[in-house]
């Protein structure tokens, strides 16, 4: 009997935190990876995806990880676990290859890229220094670097995080390895450059026939390269089989789920369905029926924005000063009680756009007219009201909420600030109550915000916003590091709060998919300036700007549900 | 994901600290050891112990107890006999009124010098024992003091130097850079060199003013870092002020690096304190401290006298160890690696 | 790289006037008046007047600071007032012993520190590694004072294998006879901290990602540490060498004092005591001087040594 090339069976693992207690990170998981195949890991934050590579490479900290008994990977036949650490070593690098999700921290910082990828040369195929170089041209030439000949010599800090990968790629093939694991590779790269390393990747993988282990959070991604799927959920195997199969008749409630949770590309149900939602096997209330968007012609506009400009200086020479311009030339109208979708990619200055309006950068130009005053003119004193009325989410939800701070002080500081409320009882009334509206219980008043998860730190910066009953609402990438089945609760939540208080959103984002199901009009921007702006259905269907159609063909295309 | 239902008492950074240190058990004894000799300096500040350190009770150089008296001090250990009567002191006359006066008040009897001490006399018959509890109060008083005053200049000097920026930043770094290019014990030579009066206060003083630079760094740069993270900036959209920004938000974030700092720098002083006053410019004559004791044991050494050394360096040695060990377990233990 | 060098030269200058003046501050202002000092006990009231006339002490403050400034930039501060040795011949003479002792001693601290902070990286959190770090506190906590007064009574005077004091003519004679006791001293007293600092630095590195890259290319702990480590964590070591080099020169002055070594260290140490203010001046100024260009000095190393840092 053949045997698969890399075979899980019953894998059991914990971390031990202190001398009593341990956590469990997998609980008895099984999985195979055939040869000359692609197979997709996919799971959520805590599933135990990377925490189950890490154990086939032998990358976990051997002190503090307990290995269950009856646990077995079998790679080529051969068992892993308990292989003497010389022989595992020996394994890494030549048959078992991986590549991890930030490029940057990686790599060396201080060895030349042709230096680092050399040294796997000359450890496992023991070329000497001039082979190792020739091949390490050959490598890079064929990850698709440009101008191999410089870029051997240059250090990893000299390059983009997309040729970083190609570095981490070409280190991690030049050995030929039978098997290749892939922890998130792209996650951190921009849409476009995304699509470029994932048809590499698959480019490589039929043309050296190795099999390849591809771990995301990311079910579009895997409906392109995967040739089988494999669904983790808390450290246990929910699903498993050809990925055809999988992502058009999901057998598992939490696939179905994972499927449907994401905002779909081609409708807009008035309510995104949620996790449990699918788990329970109920509807969500709403899903059926479409909600119509885009800009009315009788929408009185909240904010006009003319020519907004932002830019940085930068030190040069020995007195002088260089311009980076952030922002270009932008402007925009937002009516009440609609939202303005801002996409790009990093590097387009959406973000300083946000952080602009909302005065946190200073601007360089331009105005922004809010019931006929201009908010980036103003004084700061005069600007002090305003305050309330426009607020912002940010992206991190872990970085966003004072650490020591206990909820409770959190919302009640801009009350305190703006003097809402008569006095400390009414206010921390009022704050219990919003605690409810974003579904959160009332004991987070006196918790601490590490003791919550980022979903619930999203809402606990929601509910700051709306102590102050803002108009508009700058929501940068807020939903973006999210997990998917968290960011659809999220969105559901933006949405409730905006068909009931009647605010303006100002959403911005990458992912493309959530600003459509979320935008009335959307605003594409590209190195400073704006590139289109249109109805959302309507740029989707009919892009007229070459960036904007090369940003909707990078979509990974999600799988038909 | 999930709800944390496991703490029932909301934990902040101090408390969370606290259970961590707890069980360090390193860490405990090393603040039990602390806590003795803090106690000790108070009970000698309120001179409770140790206030009588002055009083020549032994013998020259008394050995320490466990030693055993030195045969060869017998005889100074026996109350000095009256001088036999001569005939052609002048200033007999005068003496014999001024005994008679002394007998009068009822002193003039010397109580017999002790043989040897708990932990041995120095030259002049002092309990060294007792020097070390007194010496040890002007080292650690002067310790805490002086990494008082460094680290609350060096904090709010960071704060408004990080938060501000611009002007304010380069002011107080020039200021910064002027008082570093000076490597410090130069700079606390020089100081005392041009400060002829000399002072417990004096000594304080000049280590406060020159060790705020480490402070100031450590905390400008916190400040900083602060600065640009996003709870900040909500801050700042919510329309708080500067000053609320800077205490009220940021400080309680940075406040255990300030903790730290001062623990790291009591235990600097402490060691400066004792070269200071070895050097003779610390602690004036009549003062007692560690460094003086080893200024004096520096000399007796040669005569085989070691107890006075002994005493003093371990004493020091005893209280830094812990300091230190107790500075570096609160250090991990306020580690916020809070997600 | 040239306008870098050109920019912080011209941001020194500030920082360089800034301690002219602080020293001028302190010296002229809060020292209070000299003359009475070096006038002695019995003099009268023309002495006086005779000495302060000669330190141009009853010139207006401006034309004092200038006669300063003119000090520094002509490396002449006139005659020690203590012994009447002129200031210059002080400080050249007092160098090359300091050196004498200082260089050897950042040599070897700096490569033992290296070796065992790199031993210690591979039974990271083991018994070994907190032992040792326990020790390294025990080792800090005892005063510099009582490993010198130890050292000296024990390995010189009652075993004789060092002389207990001295200097001689002779460069080899001063290296090998008379400095070796107190670059052993000065090994023992700075090896604590800096394998503290170094183990810190080589931590630091351990745990970054490019670690785990090494790990999964099967390279053995060994090369990972020797190889990969060692060359990141040499950034932080050698600019910390590099920016503390100066206050070595000062950080030596119990060594000399105690051995009588004619260095920088103990001259300064008698100027104080003699409160002799033109030989402090001299040697505050110069090592302020020298702590600057060696800041600067090892920010350049840092840029040539960090591929990542671009010096605008």
């Amino acid at each position: 009997m053949t045997h698969d090339l890399l075979e899980v069976r019953d894998l059991r693992l914990a971390f031990r935190i202190d001398k009593q207690r341990s956590v469990e990170a997998l609980k008895g998981i099984s999985f195979s990876v055939p040869r000359d195949a692609t197979v997709a890991l996919v799971g959520e934050s805590g599933s135990g995806k990377s925490v189950s590579s890490l154990a086939v490479m032998g990358l976990l900290p051997a002190d503090t990880t307990l290995v269950g008994a009856g646990s077995s990977i079998r790679f080529d036949g051969r068992e892993l676990l308990g292989l003497p650490l010389g022989e595992r070593r020996a394994l890494c690098g030549k048959d078992i290859a991986m590549i991890f999700q930030e490029p940057m921290s990686s790599l060396n910082p201080v060895f030349t890229v042709g230096f680092q990828i050399g040294e796997v040369l000359r450890l496992h195929m023991g070329m000497s220094r001039r082979e190792a170089r020739a091949r390490t041209l050959a490598l890079l030439d064929e990850v698709g670097m440009p101008d191999p000949a410089a870029k051997i010599d240059a250090y990893p800090s000299q390059m983009s995080g997309g040729q970083q990968q190609r570095v981490m790629i070409a280190m991690a093939i030049a050995c030929e390895p039978k098997l290749l694991i892939a922890d998130e590779p792209t996650t951190a790269l921009d849409v476009t450059i995304q699509k470029q390393i994932m048809a590499l990747i698959a480019a490589l993988q039929k043309k050296r026939r190795m099999a390849v282990l591809f771990i995301t959070h990311d079910l579009g991604l895997v409906a392109e390269i995967a040739d089988r799927v494999i669904v983790m959920r808390q450290g246990e195997v929910r699903e498993e089989g050809a990925a055809a199969r999988v992502l058009s008749q999901p057998a598992d409630a939490y696939t179905r789920a994972l499927l449907h949770c994401r905002p779909p590309l081609d409708a807009r149900p008035l309510r995104l369905p949620v996790i449990d939602d699918v788990l329970a096997g109920r509807r969500a209330p709403g899903a059926a029926a479409q909600r119509v968007r885009g800009y009315a012609a009788d929408d009185e506009p909240l904010l006009v924005v003319n020519n907004l400009a932002k830019s940085f200086y930068v030190r040069e020479g020995l007195f002088g000063k260089r311009e980076f311009q952030a922002v270009k030339d932008v402007s925009f109208t937002l009516p009440r009680g609609k939202t303005l979708g801002v996409v790009g990619e990093s590097g387009s200055g959406k973000t300083t756009v946000g952080l602009t309006l909302l005065r946190l950068h200073r601007a360089s130009g331009g105005s922004a007219l809010f019931e006929g005053r201009d908010l980036v003119a103003m004084s700061a004193r005069e600007y002090q009201p305003y305050k309330r009325r426009i607020q912002i989410i940010f992206q991190n939800p872990y970085a966003s909420l004072n650490p020591r701070f206990t909820v409770g002080q959190i919302l009640l500081e801009p009350m305190r600030i703006h003097r809402i409320g008569a006095n400390d009882a009414e206010r921390v009334a009022h704050a219990r109550y919003l605690l409810g509206r974003v579904g959160l219980p009332e004991s987070a008043f006196g918790r601490y915000p590490h003791e919550f998860s980022g979903g619930q730190r999203q809402r606990i910066a929601i509910a700051r916003c709306l102590t102050m009953k803002p108009e508009i609402l700058v929501c940068d990438e807020s939903v973006s590091a999210l997990d998917v089945s968290v960011q659809a609760q999220v969105l559901n939540l933006l949405q409730d709060l905006q068909d009931e208080y009647r605010m303006s959103y100002l959403f911005i984002s990458h992912d493309l998919s959530v600003v459509k199901y979320i935008a009335d009009r959307v605003m594409v921007m590209h190195h400073g300036s704006v590139v289109e702006t249109a109805d959302s259905d309507e740029l989707y269907r009919n892009p007229q700007h070459p960036y904007t159609r090369s940003l909707l063909a990078a979509i990974p295309r999600p799988p038909h549900s | 994901m999930n709800q944390h239902a496991a703490f029932t008492v909301p934990a902040g950074l101090w408390t969370l600290a606290w259970r961590r240190l707890r069980a360090d058990r390193v860490a405990m004894l090393a603040l039990a050891v602390v806590g003795l000799f803090l106690l000790s300096v108070l009970l000698a500040g309120a001179g409770l112990v140790a206030a009588d350190w002055e009083d020549e009770v032994a013998v020259n150089y008394a050995p320490p107890g466990f030693v055993g008296p030195d045969p060869a001090l017998a005889a100074l250990a026996r109350p000095a006999l009256p001088a036999p009567p001569n005939a052609f002191d002048p200033l007999a006359g005068e003496l014999a009124v001024l005994q008679g006066e002394l007998a009068r008040r009822g002193g003039g009897v010397q109580a017999p010098k002790a043989a040897t001490l708990p932990f041995g006399a120095d030259k002049w018959g002092h309990d060294v024992l007792k020097k070390t509890i007194k010496g040890g109060q002007t080292s650690i008083v002067v310790g805490l003091v002086a990494a008082l005053v460094a680290v609350a200049l060096g904090t709010l000097f960071g704060a408004v130097s990080g938060f501000y920026g611009g002007v304010v930043d380069d002011v107080f770094t020039w200021f910064y850079s002027v008082f570093t290019s000076i490597p410090s014990i130069l700079m606390i030579l020089t100081v005392a060199a041009v400060l002829q009066a000399r002072g417990v206060a004096t000594i304080v003083l000049i280590l406060g003013l020159t060790g705020w630079t480490g402070p100031y760094r450590l905390i400008r740069a916190e400040y900083i870092k602060h600065k640009a993270r996003e709870y900040v900036m909500a801050a700042d959209a919510i329309g708080a002020s500067n000053w609320r920004k800077m205490f009220i938000h940021i400080f309680p974030n940075v406040s255990h690096v300030a903790l730290v700092q001062m623990s790291i720098l009591v235990v600097g002083f402490i060691k400066a304190e004792v070269i200071l006053s070895f050097l003779g410019f610390g602690v004036p004559v009549g003062v007692v401290s560690w460094g003086s004791m080893l200024n004096e044991a520096q000399n007796e050494l040669i005569l085989g006298k070691w107890w006075q050394l002994a005493a003093a360096a371990g004493a020091m040695a005893l209280l830094v160890t812990a300091f230190s060990l107790l500075a570096d377990a609160l250090r991990d233990a306020l580690d916020p690696k809070l997600k | 790289m040239l306008p870098y060098i050109l920019r912080r030269l011209w941001q020194m200058l500030p920082t360089m006037a800034g301690v002219v003046v602080l020293l001028f501050v302190l010296f002229n202002w809060v020292g209070g008046d000299p003359s009475y000092l070096l006038a002695g006990k019995m003099a009268d009231a023309r002495a006086i007047a005779n000495i302060r006339a000669q330190l141009g002490l009853d010139q207006p403050w401006t034309v004092q600071l200038w006669i300063f400034v003119k000090q520094i930039l002509s490396f002449d501060f006139g005659n020690a007032w203590s012994t009447g040795e002129p200031v210059s011949h002080i400080l050249s003479s007092r160098l090359g012993p300091s050196l004498t002792v200082l260089v050897p001693l950042t040599l070897l601290e700096t490569v033992i520190g290296i070796a065992l902070a790199l031993a210690i990286a591979f039974v990271r959190g083991s018994l070994t590694d907190r032992l040792v770090m326990v020790a390294c506190t025990v080792g800090m906590s005892v005063s510099i004072l009582v490993y010198i007064i130890a050292f000296q009574y024990g390995l010189a005077y009652k075993l004789g294998l060092f002389p207990v004091q001295g200097w001689g003519e002779h460069f080899t004679e001063n290296l090998l006879r008379y400095a070796a006791l107190p670059i052993l001293i000065g090994l023992a007293v700075s090896i604590a901290p800096t394998l503290r600092l170094f183990r810190s630095f080589v931590l630091d590195e351990v745990n970054q990602d490019y670690v785990r890259t090494a790990r999964a290319k099967g390279l053995s702990e060994r090369r990972i540490v020797w190889v990969h480590v060692l060359r990141n964590a040499a950034i932080p070591i050698i600019t910390h060498v590099m920016s503390n080099l100066p206050a070595l020169l000062i950080g030596a002055f119990l060594l000399e004092r105690f051995f009588g070594i004619p260095g920088i260290g103990r001259e300064i140490i008698l100027a104080v005591e003699r409160s002799d203010f033109p030989v402090i001046k001299a040697i505050t100024v110069y090592v302020a001087a020298a702590t600057m260009v060696f800041n600067l000095l090892a920010d350049l190393m840092y840029q040539a040594v960090d591929p990542r840092v671009q010096l605008a």
